[in-house]
């Protein structure tokens, strides 16, 4: 077998290609919240903000999007491939289980919001980006959106699962890459749960403020 | 039969040397077609399994645990003597060789412990290079620590942890053999018979401990790794599955037994806190380096420990032993410790326990020194106890630590049986009459990695090897033997536990055949362990069958070892006429109430032959030559 | 601090490897608080026995905290509440009176279970015969102090050789991994100039062998280095993906 394949399908190398997926994401929303944040400085600077984007970067953003499918792609099934086993590794289980201290809520659900974050993807994709804008532009589309308390309701649980995704993620992402020392352990571990709050209270904000002010 | 010790001739200095380039070598190719079975993989059985296969034989290695890496070696703390001379503080091979015949009380052969310090060097060059993580000096060179007798810094070590990171070096070199193909493991099996096929040793019986059936192997050669017998005293600091059996089996097919009542009681173990008792811990020789024994000088003194002031303390090791102090060797200060608790001067709810305080040298070098030198040790006190020995000082009493004693054997380590050798604790030792500390890991070592390799092959190119297949009938004998035994074992039905038995044997023997001896005590015991083992045999309570995982079967087996072999330790005491190390008899002693030897008529190894069923075993001795040393009294004061 | 507590036990009894098992519940009566954990099991047992019955199997040796023999799940946890402590050093003194404990064998598919809480744990052995060791051969090592090694970095290695291979790390991890394990040597070796050049290959063969074994995959949930009872931290899994990353990419190892 080649090297690469070995090397990328074995236990470390599987989570080494979650680890390098998942922050090339983070980076990706990091972007993105701040783009989208511009809704708050109203309609025209959103609008500009989407237009500058798609007119600057003609060949980025294509690009961009061809490996973030990639990257999900692996990140999703790699990530299935280890639940999978880890599942099978502990074929009968504990009648009384504890978490002994390192557990969190986060590192404890990464597969289940992993999952919920897939759905809330794909519909995510589907409502705002492989939808006609023609008749509608970007600020209508988020308008009509989040006008719908359901659909508010399931993007506010949608950023939690992935402030909970990230809790873990990204911390966890610099240890599978052997970044630990405890020089800047504490930065680590701190900034990633502080980064995770900002993605989820960024990101909820819009619907919210949509919801409550926009419609 | 005739005791050969087969010591080469020649200066003490030149024998080994001289040894290995005469001795005959096996081919290359040959060696591949030997098979070599070694029993038990503790520091000796690993490190001889790794390089008997480094060497090209092919090696079947044994033991009782799941996994070779727990062998009660696993549990040695202090550490490892060598004489580097690394500290420049006047070392040297012969200082390691004198003061370990000395420590010994001169009971141990002059060529065997030449050897030993000679090769001790060898040792910790080779443990290095395996990437055993000794201590080490700020510059990257390694650390040493002192002792118990001895005035020079000669002990390497890895935290409180040494025999754990030795065992895993010869384990993990012991793997790599098994990944190369030339080691097979067998765990989780119990040896429990020696197989001879014309006088010589060509394989064993062993019962596989998670099936319970018996089965044969067949070799060239049995290597006999088994460790110490400490454990018949019930309370020891040996792990729970030490036991005698393999070598007492050994015994009844003609190995000698030398000197099997040389027992090492060890000072500073934590003391006895109930009836459950199960085995008892130690701390740490090397908290001597640093700690001061004492007991209150008024024995009604009730006060906290910290709270009672240097002037109403009684440093007893320091005002007997001024020039040693609390670096005594071990049977000193633990008859010393006795003594004291016998004349009602203990401390703590049974009065069997005297302090060994830390805080002069935590007041000296600072709480962080300590913790680092003495950490986990001080971690493992508070777990057992729920006492910290940073805010009180810790308690230790005596107990059984280790067996001089063990197989008798020659210069090549082979036993009276030709082609079964023994190493390691098993054997009877280079240590004489008493073990200096760090000294056995140091044996172990130089046993299995540089000596057995050299004499088996000596063994293996001089002798002719009909094949012999392990179902023909010598095998199938032995097998049948042991099946009965273990059935007449089960047969028993009746009312006392393995425990039980075998906690009223360790109290018989703990009280007349430990620290202290007397004729009439030693009488008295033979009489109550010859009445116990009767009783064992209708009274012994087992549940379930031989062909199953049945942890206490296997217990009740060693425990009929014991029972009979407690007879032998017995007897030796007995016929021993002085006091020599760990062996007390209270009616040889100075009028400092120090053993008082007999170098005229007792400067021998007692080697017992077994004598048949219900017949008293035979004495052979051999003779101990000094040659290079005077036999001194062993003064430390 | 003397006293004696009354327990209830519910234990997994499994006859033999692959059969089916259950619990059952014993009570312990009157059990001095200073007894270590197996002790208690100890007195069980010999009213079991009395009374005619199997006693409950056990692994266990030196009974020290150091052979890494023993151990069970004990109320959800491997080795049971107290940190850093083996079973066989927990002592009854950390429960109380009147308190139901749960004891569990390690469950692992790695670790098929022999009887009652014994379990077959040689996959350990097996990742270390898949590279575990530097390859040096009896006798032909040069003097222990002609390379000197950075206090630290002993100091460390020693960190992640005191493992005792208990397998509670892989009993508490979610996934059933046993990075910990596999880490705890490959940092330990991997920080000693004597283990250098056989780095690569190592990692690369002790983590597939892990793979192949039927372990899990390391989740970094850090749960094993909240049982361990030699405390290894999880700072030596990280020196392993480190490893990891530069066999693999930069060693001419596969
Ligand atoms: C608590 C403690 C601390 C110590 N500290 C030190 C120290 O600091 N320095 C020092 O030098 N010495 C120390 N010693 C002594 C030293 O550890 C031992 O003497 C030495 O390790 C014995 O090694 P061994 O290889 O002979 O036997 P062990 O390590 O005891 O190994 C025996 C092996 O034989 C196997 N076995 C036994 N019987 C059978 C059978 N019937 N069938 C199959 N297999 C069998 C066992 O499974 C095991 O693998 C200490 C001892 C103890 C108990
Ligand atoms: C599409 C749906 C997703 C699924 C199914 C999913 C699933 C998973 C799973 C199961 C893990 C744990 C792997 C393990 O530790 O064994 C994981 C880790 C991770 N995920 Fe996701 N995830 C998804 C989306 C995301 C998103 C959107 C991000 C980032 C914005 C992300 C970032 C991360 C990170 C950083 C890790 C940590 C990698 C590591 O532990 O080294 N994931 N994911
Ligand atoms: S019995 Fe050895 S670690 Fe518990």
């Amino acid at each position: 077998m080649n090297w690469f394949i070995i090397f990328i399908t074995s236990s470390v190398g599987k989570k080494l290609v979650m680890a390098f997926t998942g922050l090339c994401f983070v980076l990706f929303i990091i972007v993105h919240l701040f783009g989208n944040l511009t809704i708050f400085l109203g309609k025209e600077s959103f609008l500009s903000y989407v237009e500058d984007l798609h007119r600057s970067h003609k060949y980025l953003i294509p690009l961009a999007e061809v490996f973030l499918l990639i990257f999900g792609l692996l990140h999703i099934v790699f990530g299935l491939v280890l639940y999978i086993q880890n599942l099978k590794a502990r074929p009968i289980s504990y009648n009384l289980r504890k978490n002994a201290g390192g557990r969190t809520v986060g590192s404890g659900t990464m597969p289940y919001t992993g999952l919920f974050l897939l759905i809330f993807i794909s519909l995510h994709l589907v409502r705002f980006r492989f939808v006609e804008k023609i008749t509608q532009n970007d600020f209508t589309i988020l308008i009509n959106t989040f006008n719908n308390l359901g659909y508010v309701i399931f993007y506010i649980l949608a950023m939690v699962a992935l402030g909970l995704h990230l809790s873990h993620g990204i911390w966890s992402s610099f240890q599978t890459f052997g970044v630990n020392h405890p020089k800047y352990n504490g930065l680590i571990e701190k900034g990633g749960i502080l980064l995770s709050i900002l993605f989820a209270v960024g990101f909820a904000s819009i619907p919210i403020y949509i919801f409550t002010k926009l419609s | 039969m005739s005791l050969n010790p087969s010591i080469p001739s020649g200066p003490l200095e030149a024998k080994w040397t001289k040894y290995c380039s005469e001795i005959k070598l096996v081919s290359p190719a040959n060696k591949r077609k030997f098979e070599i079975i070694v029993v038990g993989t503790g520091l000796a059985g690993a490190s001889a399994s790794a390089a008997l296969a480094e060497l090209g034989y092919n090696v079947k290695t044994f033991c009782i645990q799941d996994s070779p890496r727990r062998a009660h070696s696993i549990a040695a703390q202090g550490g490892i003597n060598a004489a580097k001379n690394y500290q420049g503080d006047g070392d040297s091979i012969w200082r390691l060789f004198y003061d370990t015949i000395k420590g010994g009380d001169f009971r141990a052969r002059e060529a065997n412990v030449y050897r030993l310090a000679e090769l001790s060097v060898k040792i910790i060059d080779h443990c290095v290079a395996q990437g055993v993580p000794f201590a080490r000096e700020y510059g990257g060179l390694l650390a040493n620590r002192s002792f118990g007798g001895a005035l020079v810094s000669r002990t390497f070590y890895a935290r409180g942890q040494t025999g754990q990171q030795l065992l895993l070096g010869a384990y993990s070199a012991m793997l790599r053999q098994v990944k190369a193909g030339r080691v097979s493991l067998f765990p989780r099996r119990e040896v429990l018979d020696i197989v001879l096929v014309k006088g010589q040793a060509r394989g064993i019986v062993a019962r596989n401990l998670v099936t319970g059936e018996l089965e044969s192997y067949a070799a060239h050669a049995v290597v006999l790794a088994t460790g110490g017998y400490g454990n018949i005293y019930f309370l020891s600091t040996n792990g729970m599955n030490s036991n005698v059996s393999a070598s007492f089996r050994a015994y009844k097919r003609g190995a000698f037994f030398g000197n099997p009542c040389f027992v090492q009681i060890h000072p500073t173990c934590i003391p006895v806190s109930g009836h459950y008792q199960s085995k008892l811990t130690l701390m740490s020789e090397s908290l001597r380096n640093d700690g001061r024994v004492w007991v209150p000088k008024d024995p009604k003194d009730k006060r906290r420990p910290e709270d009672i002031p240097e002037s109403d303390r009684d440093y007893f090791l320091e005002r007997l032993y001024p020039s040693y102090g609390n670096l005594v060797p071990r049977d000193v200060a633990s008859r010393a410790t006795k003594a004291i608790c016998d004349q009602g001067r203990g401390v703590g709810p049974t009065g069997y326990a005297v302090y060994l305080d830390l805080s002069d040298a935590i007041k000296r070098d600072g709480k962080e020194v300590i913790e680092k030198k003495y950490g986990n040790l001080f971690e493992m006190y508070e777990r057992i106890t729920g006492v910290s020995p940073y805010v009180s000082p810790m308690m230790i009493y005596p107990a059984v630590h280790y067996v001089m004693g063990g197989l008798w054997v020659d210069y090549n380590l082979m036993t009276t049986i030709k082609g079964l050798f023994s190493l390691g604790e098993a054997n009877f030792s280079d240590h004489g009459a008493n073990r200096l500390g760090a000294s056995a890991l140091m044996q172990g070592l130089a046993d299995g990695y540089f000596i057995i390799p050299y004499t088996i092959g000596g063994y293996l190119a001089s002798d002719s090897f009909p094949p012999v297949s392990p179902s023909q009938g010598e095998f199938e004998d032995s097998k049948k033997e042991v099946s009965e035994f273990i059935r007449r074992l089960l047969s028993v039905k009746g009312r006392r536990t393995v425990t039980d038995f075998h906690r009223s044997l360790g109290s018989i023997m703990w009280e007349y055949a430990g620290m202290e001896r007397s004729d009439e005590g030693l009488r008295k015991a033979k009489g109550m362990v010859e009445e116990l083992r009767e009783e064992y045999w209708q009274n012994l309570l087992l549940t379930g069958g031989e062909r199953e995982f049945n942890q206490n079967l296997s217990k009740a087996l060693r425990v009929a070892d014991y029972l009979e072999f407690a007879g032998l330790i017995i007897e030796d005491a007995l016929t021993r006429r002085e006091s020599c190390g760990c062996h007390f008899n209270v009616a040889y002693q100075t009028p400092e109430h120090e053993p008082l030897r007999d170098d005229q008529n007792c400067a021998y190894v007692a080697a017992w032959e077994y004598g048949g069923k219900e017949r008293p075993p035979i004495l052979h001795k051999e003779p101990l030559v000094f040659e290079n040393v005077t036999p001194g009294i062993r003064s430390y004061k | 601090m003397n006293g004696t507590i009354n327990l209830t036990l519910k234990v997994w009894r499994q006859p033999g490897p692959g059969q089916k098992g259950k619990f059952e519940i014993y009570q312990a009566k009157d059990i001095n608080i200073h007894m270590s954990f197996l002790e208690m099991l100890d007195v069980v047992n010999e009213e079991l026995i009395l009374s005619g019955k199997d006693p409950i199997a056990f692994d266990h040796d030196c009974r020290e905290g150091i052979c890494g023999m023993c151990g069970a799940v004990v109320n959800g946890k491997a080795h049971g509440p107290k940190k850093g402590t083996t079973l066989c050093q927990l002592h009854m003194r950390h429960f109380r009176d009147g308190d139901t404990i749960v004891i569990e064998p390690f469950r692992s598919k790695a670790f098929p279970i022999i009887r009652d809480l014994v379990v077959d744990r040689s996959a350990f052995d097996e990742i270390i015969i898949a590279g575990g060791y530097i390859s040096v051969n009896t006798g032909s090592a040069p003097d222990a102090n002609s390379i000197p090694v950075p206090p630290q970095n002993a100091e460390l290695a020693m960190d992640a050789a005191a493992c005792i291979g208990c397998g509670a790390c892989v009993a508490q991890c979610p996934n059933g991994s046993a990075m910990l394990f596999v880490a705890s040597k490959v940092s330990h070796l991997a920080l000693l100039p004597q283990g250098r050049p056989e780095a690569a290959k190592r990692v690369l063969s002790m983590t597939g062998r892990m793979k192949e074994l039927g372990f899990g995959n390391c989740g970094n949930e850090r749960e094993c280095e909240a049982v361990c009872p030699k405390q290894i931290s999880i700072s030596h899994i990280a020196r392993l993906n480190r490893e990891f990353l530069k066999a693999g990419l930069f060693s001419r190892e596969t």
